[in-house]
């Protein structure tokens, strides 16, 4: 389904402004910003002197000494780093406000069973997060369920858009388990009811999948879902729709392998505090992991192996690695909350622990779109969406500064909330409008 | 007969000695009434049980091994001086001297390192911390930093809760970090003390007690306890109901320290003895039960326990502050204080420190409005600003926050020097926790808590590579051994297959 097809099926009234607002796009002054080091895709070194040009909702082209449309607005980028949007798949962002009330809280499902649920339902493109996130050079993000055995439908989101339809790229764009220690706690107190839990809903799914009509008309054995959750499943039992599994002891991610395997399903595995343990077993299953590198704590008996260079280890044992601040799962959320925006730093500090810094980048931007199959994103070359942030330096690096944020080809405000009270306080005593 | 054993003590440095060697409690030898010299009643009724809280039975004996003299480094003094090239020498465990070039020929044994484009800074201070009362992993049997069982625990020592063996402090060492104050959580409104500890292993908390260090106290203002104490269906439920809480238990001690101070004073007054044995006999100067939380809030009032308070918003700081000089006690620090930049102006008036992260924010509805900039807008307004952690990942990474800091402020037109930024993490942190004049800076005489790092240790990219404390080798990147704790006995250092490659 691509994009325009997804936001039918959901959203069929908005179709209609969407192609016009995209119409509108077409039109636009195409956007050149030159002289930059660009990051580009695939396992090359980043192009120096080189050009990217925006036209319309998409990246027009990228090289070194490339002609300049000349109706183009030229951004001068000497000394600066363009990349693609950076991409963060693991997130709350757009469905949590403020953490602790819990009426803002559209992230923490308190069921463990809700495969049918949608995080896009309690997608608020008008969260001040958004921009704050927007700021630290993320263009797109995968808002997920923190929780659940099956706990939900992930959506793909551009943060840009004052509505919905406007943000939306996928409505349901994976499946997400946990089989961590939560998750056991959560389905029955035990890896065994776990399982079984886990195993009895897919296969439930398998067997709704071929035998629709006759429940629909009552003819068929108790299942152990609703119906919603069994249509949900569909695509991940038919290998279509990722199952993104959170698991981090190594010999739960070794069952998420075998299930996969059994099942024939499309496996991502998040978390993998111990995944070092089963690099190899991972690679030979060509099954992408996502982890924060900053976790490196022994915090739970379920991690008690995790090492710094958890990443670079499966990065060196071939692991596709995507790296993401993830919302979900561990103890110290208030480094999660509202902080996707730091991103760079989590890749920074792979690379400060042993990742290739390119490959860092990659972890952020390309792999995290190949893993999910997001085509046109997390890759600067022709055709690709229009997401682009001009960096002050290196991306990765305390201190640089994000300078330009483009989504879909527009370039978007970098103002925030935060900016706004730094403007009102910028000089006591405060003025309501911060003039003097 | 009478029982002195409470207020044991004296003036003398002999006597002290001696009467700290007394068990809480148990009778002191018998003395007649009549040969008791009125000084064996202490001026200060508080000193002995204060001065036995801060013995060891495990304390080894300090060892300083070999003097080491660190050159060619970029030396980051946290003075304001920073020399490059320049040296540290390091000798029994203090900095002997530091400064440009090369240094000293160095006498012989001393420990020379090359440390060619690498950076020397002081030993990292957090001052709030919960490794060890909130070890890792995250256990039940280890859960033991918030005693939820009463808004006002003032009487609890957060050392008391401290495993030695929580295995995120040799992470946090290898994050450059040398000091740390473990404070209590701030599920209560006076949670107890804290401890400050120097991070060497040890058997028992007390050992790792940072010599000479003062008292510190955790408060809390807010949502916190309010939250806590909702769930339990008992006040406080409000802000208001946290302040009376707070104003109640101040002038319990208040009367507390009254009484002692009464009871002091008549026994110390020197009368006839036939008469005083009268006095006692008629039990008109029964002395004062001892309470440990009122003791703890006159030790507060009176100044020898230092004051951080965990509040967010500047409505709660400036009521804290107004409770504060209703009770005549100093606030050493706010900590976490989201919104110290909108009152940064009184903060630095008072000297009030700011103890915050870089740029956490959102989480709960007192954390609404953070901004990265609070750093650099309370230092140039004058004020202590200071990082802390409040988490055993963040503190692997408190030169980053720092770094962050640095640009946030730069960015928002703040001139800030390296060396401001540097001091939010050693020089101001020192002063939050009352060990400036031991620790903070590279100057001579104080401990030899040093870091190499990699490369400029604002970098996202810096390592530190060597960890000195008290000028010995507590961390080593290139020889790095057995894991500190216990726990981690095989399971940590387990090789990686991919490390052949």
């Amino acid at each position: 389904m691509n994009r325009v097809q997804a936001i039918a099926f959901f959203f069929a009234a908005s179709v209609v402004t969407l192609l016009s607002s995209a119409a509108d796009a077409e039109d636009a002054q195409p956007i050149a910003i030159t002289h930059a080091r660009v990051y580009v895709p695939g396992d090359h070194p980043p192009l120096e002197d080189a050009t990217v040009v925006l036209s319309g909702s998409k990246v027009l082209a990228v090289g070194v000494g490339l002609a300049i449309p000349p109706n183009a607005r030229t951004i001068d980028a000497r000394g600066k780093v363009v990349t693609a949007g950076f991409i963060d798949v693991g997130t709350d962002v757009g469905v949590v406000e403020i953490d602790l009330e819990a009426s803002t809280n559209d992230a923490a499902v308190r069921s463990p069973m809700t495969p049918g649920l949608r995080m896009i339902d309690g997608y608020n493109p008008r969260s001040a997060v958004i921009p704050i996130t927007r700021a630290g050079g993320i263009t797109s993000v995968v808002v997920a369920p923190v929780r659940g055995l099956l706990g939900g439908q992930s959506a793909f989101v551009d943060l840009a858009g004052d509505t919905v339809a406007e943000a939306l790229v996928r409505p349901s764009l994976a499946q997400n388990a946990h089989v961590d220690e939560e998750g056991v706690q959560a389905a029955g107190g035990t890896r065994g009811s776990l399982w079984l839990m886990l195993r009895e809903a897919l296969e439930d799914a398998r067997f709704f999948a071929t035998h629709k009509a006759q429940y629909d008309a009552n003819g068929v054995r108790p299942l152990s879902l609703h119906r919603a959750g069994l249509e949900a499943l569909g695509p991940v039992v038919r290998g279509e729709q990722p199952l993104v599994v959170w698991a981090e002891r190594a010999s739960d991610i070794e069952a998420a392998l075998r299930l996969a395997d059994e099942l024939k399903l499309k496996l991502v595995i998040e978390g993998a505090g111990e995944g070092w343990m089963m690099a190899e077993e991972i690679a030979r299953h060509k099954v992408p992991v996502v982890i924060d590198p900053i976790e490196d704590l022994p915090s739970r008996f379920d991690r008690l192996h995790a090492r710094s260079d958890n990443a670079a280890l499966l990065a060196r044992a071939g692991v596709r690695v995507v790296i993401s601040t993830l919302s979900g799962g561990l103890a110290d959320s208030n480094l999660v909350s509202h902080q996707t925006r730091l991103l760079w730093q989590r890749a920074g500090n792979a690379v400060r622990l042993g990742m290739d810094h390119e490959e860092a980048i990659r972890a952020v931007t390309e792999a995290p779109a190949d893993a999910f199959g997001l085509k046109g994103y997390g890759r600067l070359e022709k055709g690709a969406v229009g997401n682009v942030v001009v960096w002050s330096g290196d991306p990765l690096q305390a201190g640089t500064r994000v300078e330009h944020v483009f989504i879909r080809g527009k370039e978007e405000s970098l103002e925030t909330r935060q900016s706004l009270l730094l403007q009102r306080y910028r000089t006591l005593p405060f003025t309501h409008d911060g003039s003097r | 007969m009478r029982r002195l054993s409470v207020v044991a003590g004296a003036t003398t440095v002999a006597s002290l000695a001696f009467a700290a060697c007394l068990p809480f409690g148990a009778a002191p030898p018998p003395l007649r009434a009549e040969a008791r010299p009125a000084s064996s009643v202490p001026a200060d009724p508080f000193a002995d049980s204060e001065a036995r809280a801060r013995t060891s039975l495990d304390s080894a004996p300090p060892g300083h091994g070999p003097a080491v003299l660190v050159q060619h480094a970029t030396v980051m003094t946290a003075t304001g001086k920073r020399y490059a090239p320049g040296f540290v020498l390091m000798e029994g465990g203090t900095i002997a001297a530091v400064g440009e070039g090369d240094g000293p020929a160095p006498k012989e044994g001393t420990v020379v390192v090359d440390a060619r484009g690498r950076f020397v800074t002081p030993g990292i201070i957090d001052p709030h911390s919960h490794m060890g009362v909130y070890p890792v992993p995250d256990t039940s049997g280890h859960d033991d930093g918030n005693e939820l069982t009463d808004p006002i625990t003032a009487g609890l020592r957060a050392e008391h809760s401290f495993w030695p063996q929580d295995p995120a402090i040799e992470r946090a060492v290898a994050g450059g970090v040398t000091t740390i104050g473990v404070l209590p959580g701030s599920g209560n409104l006076i949670g107890g003390r804290g401890i400050v500890m120097h991070l060497v292993p040890q058997r028992g908390a007390r050992a790792m007690r940072f010599p000479g260090a003062p008292e510190i106290i955790k408060m809390a203002c807010g949502e916190n306890p309010k939250r806590v104490y909702r769930e339990q269906k008992r006040a406080p439920t409000t802000r208001m109901g946290n302040l009376r809480a707070v104003r109640e238990a101040f002038l319990h001690a208040q009367k507390y320290a009254r009484d002692w101070e009464d009871w002091t004073r008549k026994q110390r007054q020197p009368a006839p003895p036939a008469e005083a044995d009268k006095k006692h006999d008629k039990g008109d100067d029964k002395q004062p039960d001892r309470d440990l939380a009122l003791e703890t809030l006159a030790l507060v009032m009176r100044g020898d326990i230092l004051v951080e308070w965990h509040c967010y918003q500047a409505d709660d700081m400036l009521a804290a502050l107004q409770i504060a000089d209703e009770f005549g006690f100093k606030v050493r620090a706010f900590h976490h204080a989201l919104e110290a930049y909108k009152i940064r102006d009184v903060l630095a008036a008072r000297g009030v420190g700011v103890v915050t992260w870089d740029d956490w924010w959102g989480y709960k509805m007192e954390a609404y409005d953070g901004i990265p900039e609070n750093l650099a807008l309370v230092t140039e307004a004058g004020g202590r600003a200071i990082v802390h952690s409040d988490s055993p990942i963040a503190i692997q990474l408190l030169n980053q926050s720092a770094g962050k800091a640095l640009g946030a402020g730069r960015a928002a037109g703040v001139k800030l020097e390296d060396d401001d930024a540097l001091k939010w993490l050693t020089a101001n942190p020192a002063w939050a926790l009352g060990i400036d004049d031991q620790v903070g800076t590279l100057e001579p005489g104080k401990r030899a808590d040093v870091v190499v790092w990699s490369e400029n240790p604002f970098s996202v990219y810096a390592r530190a590579e060597l960890v000195y404390i008290d000028g010995q080798t507590v961390f080593d990147r290139a020889h790095v051994g057995a894991p500190w704790s216990d726990f981690e006995l095989g399971v940590r250092g387990m090789p990686a297959k991919q490390e052949a490659k």
